[in-house]
């Protein structure tokens, strides 16, 4: 369970983000949407512990982010290339995450075989370097990689940018998959279809402050893009 | 015009001018250091060459050896100078003709630092000619064709950095010319030493000097412009990846995992293959200190060139710590990993590499055992304290680092602060202390046994100071996150 309690950052005089109160439930599949600058990266980073909050705190499973480092064991997370080793190939990296994850070579090898299809025969035995792959299909090992060992929550922010159709359509279906193993998994987008289709729960962020907190229905696509093309 | 407005941003915006003006000031005082030293040891040359002794003029001595300076210079460009090819990418769409851009890149080049050679080291030299009863003309004439070679070797780099062919090429041709000479007596320095010694007899034949410009230009220009593509010349060339398993390293068991990575990412990035680079110098320090008597007797200084002998690695390298890993500093903390276990490997990467760089000093043995008694000892506070010290040193840098980009001179110089000014104490003016007042009261041996035992303490508590570089680590971890995602 991750907990967010009277959380704010704030830039010099200026308030990025302020949520009052935000309980995220073990197994939900969370979805946060907002436009540019709606504050969804710096609420990633604060349950990381990456940025420093000006007040309040986040807890992960009772544990406090900021004050210990237990709750690494849980959580996973891929937000953005600085999460990936650029002159590693895939399956260094792959092996890297593994190892700290306390991930045998074997386990890691039958993991790695469900996502054939996702990563087209474009990501293994390429003899390349992270850095000389394309965008996307960084972006496909940052976020397989999130997966390695089974970590209990994953945060993604904006898993589906950069990607080409077939993958985005792909990536969903896995994330279904994952959705009957009672993980945690939380997305930010700014793709409506996308975050409606794999969240049940979608929350609203419009210059850092909650504006809707619904779980997902049949309505749940027209009302945002209602509400977005109002904005 | 336009072009040249470009360069003139990108120059002052550069992040480099928004360093402190203290900085400033010193680095400005450094520069002028150098350029002073490099002017006054250049024009020491011609007294030197000794037309009594040598019974040739000192110009024909100075042709004579011409040669090497130029394999010296290219070698030295080949590491350092970063061409700057990459920025015209963007170019590229814009309404420019592609003539015009190459012409604009290699004019441009000219006025880099590279090209000073014939300021402070030819200019001195020929000054001193000019004092020496020769012409103008003829000084002016030896000057100018000096000047068209610095030139060519400029358009050449472009050729050779391309390629690590040609740089291979380029030594074995140095071998084969030091070959040619010490085997068979064809010394191809006189070769081309006679042609500059024409000159100074007719100066009006500086002009044919032009010729190997153009040529050079005019085949760089050909090379470019056939190169002319996003995904040809203009990109970095990627090479398969081979290796980097290091399954020997298993053994270590979980430590062995970011020593891996460390090696992966010293050999595959330009930066870090830099600073190895420079640590593989600093074995040679020894030599300025100890092959002169006005040294040997100093026992300060000898512990001071001892400390840089097997220091190098240690104190070129630590000093980056967590800057190395800073594309993907992110990473690392949100990761299961212990920061003290990261610490303690990079820990274990310098001990090694000191441990390396001291069997590599033995040579020095020849000098005498008491260099060699202050090399070891040296190497044992390396290992144990100086490693800490960097560490610490490391942590106050925060500048983001590019690894596969060649460093410019003076480019880090942002991470310099006071507070890695007053490290020198620690590292470099305690180990004197050390080794000198027991030396001094008791005997050599007391200093040696004093400054290797203060090591060996270290390397006893390591864990403890592991412990406290932690905490420390841990206190600035989003201040540094902050930094490096700049």
């Amino acid at each position: 369970m991750i907990q967010l309690a009277k959380l704010s950052k704030k830039y010099s005089d200026n308030l990025v983000l302020s949520v009052e109160e935000l309980i995220i439930n073990k197994g939900e599949h969370f979805g946060l949407v907002g436009n540019n600058g709606a504050g969804k990266t710096t609420l990633f980073s604060l349950l990381l512990d990456l940025i420093q909050a000006s007040s309040g705190r986040v807890t992960i499973n009772d544990i406090n982010v900021a004050k210990s480092e237990q709750w690494k064991k849980e959580v996973a997370a891929f937000i953005d290339d600085t999460f990936l080793i650029d002159y590693l190939t895939p399956e260094e990296y792959f092996a890297f995450i593994a190892q700290l994850r306390k991930v045998d070579k074997a386990t890691l090898q039958d993991f790695l075989t469900q996502f054939a299809s996702f990563f087209n025969g474009e990501i293994l035995d390429q003899k390349k370097y992270l850095r000389d792959f394309s965008k996307g299909n960084q972006k496909k090992v940052g976020l397989a990689a999130a997966f390695i060992g089974n970590p209990s929550i994953v945060i993604l922010d904006e898993p589906f940018a950069n990607l080409d159709p077939s993958s985005q359509i792909r990536l969903k279906s896995f994330l279904a998959s994952e959705a009957n193993k009672d993980k945690t998994l939380l997305i930010s987008s700014h793709d409506l279809n996308h975050v409606t289709d794999v969240c049940e729960r979608i929350v609203l962020l419009e210059k850092g402050k909650l504006i809707k907190d619904t779980p997902k229905s049949p309505k749940t696509l027209k009302e945002l893009e209602a509400y977005f093309s109002e904005q | 015009m336009n072009l040249f407005f470009l360069q003139w941003k990108e120059t002052f915006r550069a992040p480099q001018w928004e360093a402190k003006l203290s900085i400033k000031i010193l680095i400005g005082l450094v520069m002028l250091y150098f350029i002073g030293a490099f002017i006054f040891g250049a024009s020491m040359v011609y007294p030197i060459l000794n037309k009594e002794i040598l019974e040739r003029e000192p110009v024909e001595v100075f042709n004579g050896i011409v040669l090497y300076l130029f394999f010296f210079e290219l070698v030295v460009r080949f590491f350092l100078q970063q061409l700057p090819v990459t920025n015209i990418q963007s170019l590229i769409l814009l309404p420019f003709k592609k003539r015009q851009i190459i012409n604009h890149v290699l004019l441009r080049s000219i006025f880099s630092g590279f090209n000073t050679t014939p300021l402070i080291i030819y200019l001195p030299f020929a000054i001193s000619m000019y004092r020496d009863d020769y012409l103008g003309s003829q000084v002016m004439a030896w000057w100018f064709s000096l000047l068209l070679i610095t030139f060519c070797l400029n358009f050449l780099i472009y050729i050779i950095n391309k390629n690590n062919a040609f740089f291979v090429g380029l030594l074995a041709l140095l071998a084969g010319t030091i070959a040619l000479d010490v085997y068979w007596g064809i010394e191809l320095g006189h070769v081309l030493g006679r042609a500059f010694d024409a000159v100074v007899a007719s100066p009006s034949l500086s002009f044919l000097f032009l010729l190997p410009v153009l040529l050079s230009y005019g085949a760089v220009f050909y090379f470019l412009k056939r190169g002319f593509y996003m995904d040809a010349g203009l990109t970095k060339k990627r090479t398969a990846v081979r290796g980097g398993e290091y399954a020997f390293l298993n053994f270590l068991g979980e430590d062995a995992l970011f020593l891996k990575n460390d090696l992966r990412m010293i050999i595959r990035n330009v930066r870090p293959r830099q600073i190895v680079l420079m640590s593989f110098l600093f074995l040679f320090y020894g030599l300025i200190f100890f092959t002169q008597d006005i040294y040997r007797n100093q026992e300060s200084i000898m512990v001071f060139a001892g400390i840089f002998v097997t220091g190098g690695f240690t104190m070129t390298f630590g000093n980056y710590v967590p800057a190395w890993d800073s594309s993907y500093y992110k990473l690392l903390m949100t990761q299961n990993i212990s920061y003290k276990k990261y610490l303690l490997s990079k820990w274990n990467l310098m001990v090694f590499a000191t441990a390396v760089s001291t069997l590599l000093s033995f040579p020095y043995v020849y000098f005498g055992w008491d260099v060699m008694g202050i090399i070891l000892s040296g190497a044992f506070f390396n290992m144990g304290l100086n490693t800490w010290t960097t560490l610490f040193g490391g942590l106050m840098n925060k500048s983001p680092m590019r690894l596969n980009v060649k460093a410019k001179a003076f480019e880090n110089t942002q991470a310099f602060s006071l507070n890695q000014f007053l490290l020198i104490i620690p590292k470099l003016i305690l180990p004197v202390l050390l080794y000198w007042l027991p030396a001094k009261f008791i005997d050599p041996l007391a200093g040696y046994l004093t400054l290797a035992a203060a090591g060996i303490l270290g390397i006893i508590f390591k864990d403890r100071l592991a412990n406290w570089a932690t905490a420390l680590y841990l206190k600035q971890k989003h201040e540094t996150i902050e930094a490096f995602n700049k």
